[in-house]
């Protein structure tokens, strides 16, 4: 963030001149950002993604709250359903509109037409779409953190920022794919339609084909391990586990043999294969998107 | 105490000016253990012997029925050999002292203090740096009172036992704490009271082989491999304890092997991997176990049983969020044991019932069917995938699907509505309600300097094309 608010003398600049390089991206980041804001998906999902945080936080805590020890860690289970489900979504989504509408509507050639290079251009989106949806969770996450500590009179602090941190992560590498499926599609209705299958795959479609080939081809636990770290989805959901419960044990064998083997650098390989699905999609995104020439 | 107040004190039992000396000295430097053989060499049976503040080094042995009183200043020091104090008399009292060093090789079992002799109080002492903690062999009517024990940092399977009776009957351990030692555990030992006693980071917080007829209450047993392990012994009550994160590759709050005539109430078992372990108990004809007003929460698995446990009564427990409520180790279901007593059942958290009469008893039974639950009690790597999406469609499907249901794993006929009140502590905090609420704050005031700072139009015409979407 601090990255594209800090230094850019944006204001002395006249239009017509270049922007510096950095100063192109944050210009092209704030038309985004503001698009977003006035945009009715980013509404819709701070909406819902709020309204259900709260739901689950009550619910969680229902029946036994009043008895007070109702820990973190299962509100954070019921919460880690709800993320893994709407976060992804609303990422690929917005990710996936982002060239392609305009590409649709014809803006695009606009756009390129401003002295800016495409990467320029891309990365401006990219970022400009990452903080809207940075603000839309911290919104959710900022109003059902309030119900928490109004509910439980004191949860884990440390647990919730992680669980809030590992979320942007997730989200900001939904983008980087709904980005690269945006580059790759003429029409903005295919893109969100592909966005929409990579969901299903990465949500659903994955876990159960991992759950039948671990049966079926008696896997071992540092196969299945390796090969749940490749879903991003999975990666989060353990790295928000073991850094609440610094073992993986919660998760049987194989969570208890990664903790045994990884040890304190667990919680890295996990962040690493996030990382990982931030940077590598966008880059494939940048390099298609330069290299393809025309709009 | 001064210098000058052991002079006295030592002038008084002693009435030696050379000892005085010797006392104020202690205080200095290390001295021999023999000076604390000299005094009770020199006391009457029943006389209190005040050890001076200082250091004493090598192993003691008391033979005589006295009390040895540390005043929270005397440390016996074994210098990494042996056991350090042996009482051999009947009736001796050791309290207020702080014993360290004792040997490391397990063949001897060294022990802070090993107790051959019946009558015998241990009380107040500190323990640290030793393989053993309190050995008590064929001591029976012993008392072990508020002694702080911390046994040698090794692995789990080299550590010495905290606390250990053999073969000592109608002893009292009570408000104990124990901390980084194998097992506190008590061996053919009968008509026991352990009482609010404290283990933490051991192997088994409480283990029963072959000890029979024991009330366990009000103790503490967190972060242990196992919280209580009771072994071949009948006629236990526990009751009012708490077992929290007892964790591992056992991680039971309680587990209970061949034991007849257990009754376990009001205690509450939280985050364990399994609140309660039953592997064929009762396993004797006409025994029964008694499961009654516990709070099982948040364990990965509630109840654990193997497939052959029968006659055991489950009623008025709560069941909430565990991960898996109630299931059998391996196949088979739990239908023999009882889960409801004269119409009162169990709270289950995951009941979907409703209770149209209002008479608190669900009007439908609980009979828990999950597909997941079935799928990783065959294939425990699938644990993996708790806690995601992908279950909750698997566990859609089974609902969706009536050929995809398995047989429910128990039968609760009557279960209760809303779960019964049981008392507990409560751990939530001002502090951390406070913590929580300018962290959420701070959450939002970001989002809301970011929408202010990003938002705001400057330097850039208007390229707002209409809303997207």
């Amino acid at each position: 963030m601090s990255s594209m608010t800090a230094p850019s003398d944006l204001p002395k600049k006249s239009v017509p001149a270049a922007p510096t390089r950095v100063g192109g991206i944050t210009l092209f980041a704030r038309r985004e950002f503001r698009d977003a804001l006035a945009s009715k998906w980013f509404l819709l999902y701070t909406v819902a993604f709020t309204v259900l945080a709260v739901a689950v936080s009550f619910l969680s805590l229902s029946g036994v709250g009043s008895q007070g020890f109702a820990g973190f860690s299962r509100t954070a289970a019921g919460l880690l359903n709800l993320i893994m489900l709407v976060a992804p979504l609303m990422a690929l989504t917005a990710g996936a509109s982002s060239i392609a509408s305009e590409r649709e509507r014809g803006t695009l050639l606009y756009l390129l037409a401003q002295p800016v290079s495409r990467a320029q251009l891309l990365l401006g989106k990219y970022f400009g779409l990452a903080a809207a949806l940075t603000c839309s969770l911290c919104i959710g996450f900022g109003i059902s953190g309030g119900v928490l500590a109004w509910r439980t009179g004191g949860v884990g602090v440390g647990a919730y920022a992680t669980l809030v941190g590992f979320t942007v992560l997730l989200a900001l590498a939904m983008l980087s794919v709904g980005v690269l499926i945006s580059v790759g599609s003429r029409r903005s209705s295919v893109a969100t339609g592909i966005a929409l299958f990579t969901w299903l795959a990465l949500v659903f479609v994955s876990d159960l084909g991992l759950m039948a080939s671990s049966v079926l081809f008696k896997l071992r636990v540092q196969e299945i391990f390796g090969l749940a770290t490749l879903n991003p989805l999975q990666s989060f959901k353990m790295a928000v586990i073991v850094n609440m419960n610094a073992s993986l044990d919660v998760l049987g064998p194989v969570g208890a043999y990664a903790s045994q083997t990884l040890g304190n650098g667990l919680p890295w390989v996990l962040a690493s294969s996030l990382a990982a699905w931030i940077i590598l999609p966008l880059a494939l995104a940048v390099v298609l998107f330069v290299r393809r020439g025309s709009v | 105490m001064k210098p000058v107040q052991f002079a006295i004190s030592i002038c008084l039992f002693v009435t030696s000016l050379t000892h005085a000396e010797k006392a104020m000295q202690a205080t200095l430097n290390p001295v021999p253990v023999s000076f604390v053989v000299e005094l009770i060499e020199k006391a009457e049976p029943g006389d209190v012997i005040r050890v001076p503040p200082g250091v004493y080094e090598g192993n003691l042995i008391i033979r005589k029925p006295i009390i040895l009183d540390g005043g929270q200043k005397a440390i016996f020091d074994g210098l990494g050999k042996a056991t350090v104090i042996e009482v051999v008399a009947e009736g001796v009292t050791i309290r207020e002292c702080a014993i360290r060093g004792s040997g490391m090789d397990v063949t001897g079992e060294p022990s802070a203090i090993r107790v051959i002799a019946a009558n015998v109080t241990i009380e107040s002492n500190t323990i640290e740096d030793v393989l053993f903690g309190i050995d008590l062999r064929e001591a029976p009517s012993a008392n072990i009172r508020n002694n702080v024990i911390r046994c040698k940092d090794l692995e789990p399977g080299r550590r010495g036992d905290g606390i250990r009776l053999w073969w000592s009957h109608g002893c009292v351990i009570e408000g104990n704490v124990v901390q980084g030692s194998r097992d506190m555990v008590f061996w053919y030992s009968e008509d026991l009271q352990i009482l609010r006693n404290t283990v933490t980071h051991s192997r088994y917080g409480l283990h029963f082989m072959y000890s029979h007829n024991t009330v366990l209450e009000e103790n503490d047993l967190n972060g242990n491999s196992v919280g209580v392990y009771l072994m071949y012994s009948n006629g236990i009550t526990i009751r009012g304890n708490r077992m929290q994160n007892n964790r591992g590759a056992s991680g039971y709050g309680i587990g209970l092997k061949d034991c007849d005539d257990i009754t376990i109430t009001g205690n509450a078992l939280l985050a364990n991997r399994v609140g309660v372990y039953i592997d064929n108990s009762p396993s004797s004809i006409n025994s029964t176990g008694l499961i009654e007003s516990n709070m099982i929460a948040f364990n990965e698995i509630g109840l654990l049983a193997t497939p052959n446990t029968h006659d055991n009564v489950f009623t008025r427990n709560a069941f909430v969020e565990n991960e898996e409520q109630a299931v059998t180790h391996g196949r088979g279901r739990l239908v023999t044991n009882a889960f409801s007593r004269g119409g009162v059942g169990n709270y289950w958290s995951d009941y979907a019932g409703f209770d149209l009469d209002s008479d608190g008893i669900g009007d439908v039974t609980y009979e828990p069917k999950s597909l997941f639950g079935v799928m990783l009690a065959k294939e425990p790597n699938l644990r993996l995938f708790v806690h995601s999406p992908a279950q909750q469609a698997i566990e859609f499907t089974a609902r969706a699907l009536p050929e995809l249901r398995p047989e429910s794993t128990l039968i609760d006929p009557s279960p209760l509505a809303s779960p019964p009140e049981i008392k507990l502590e409560i751990v939530g905090t001002g502090v951390g309600g406070m913590r929580m609420f300018i962290f959420s704050a701070s959450l939002l005031s970001f989002a809301a300097i970011c929408i202010a700072v990003m938002g705001i139009e400057r330097g850039m015409p208007a390229q707002n094309s209409g809303g997207r979407t």
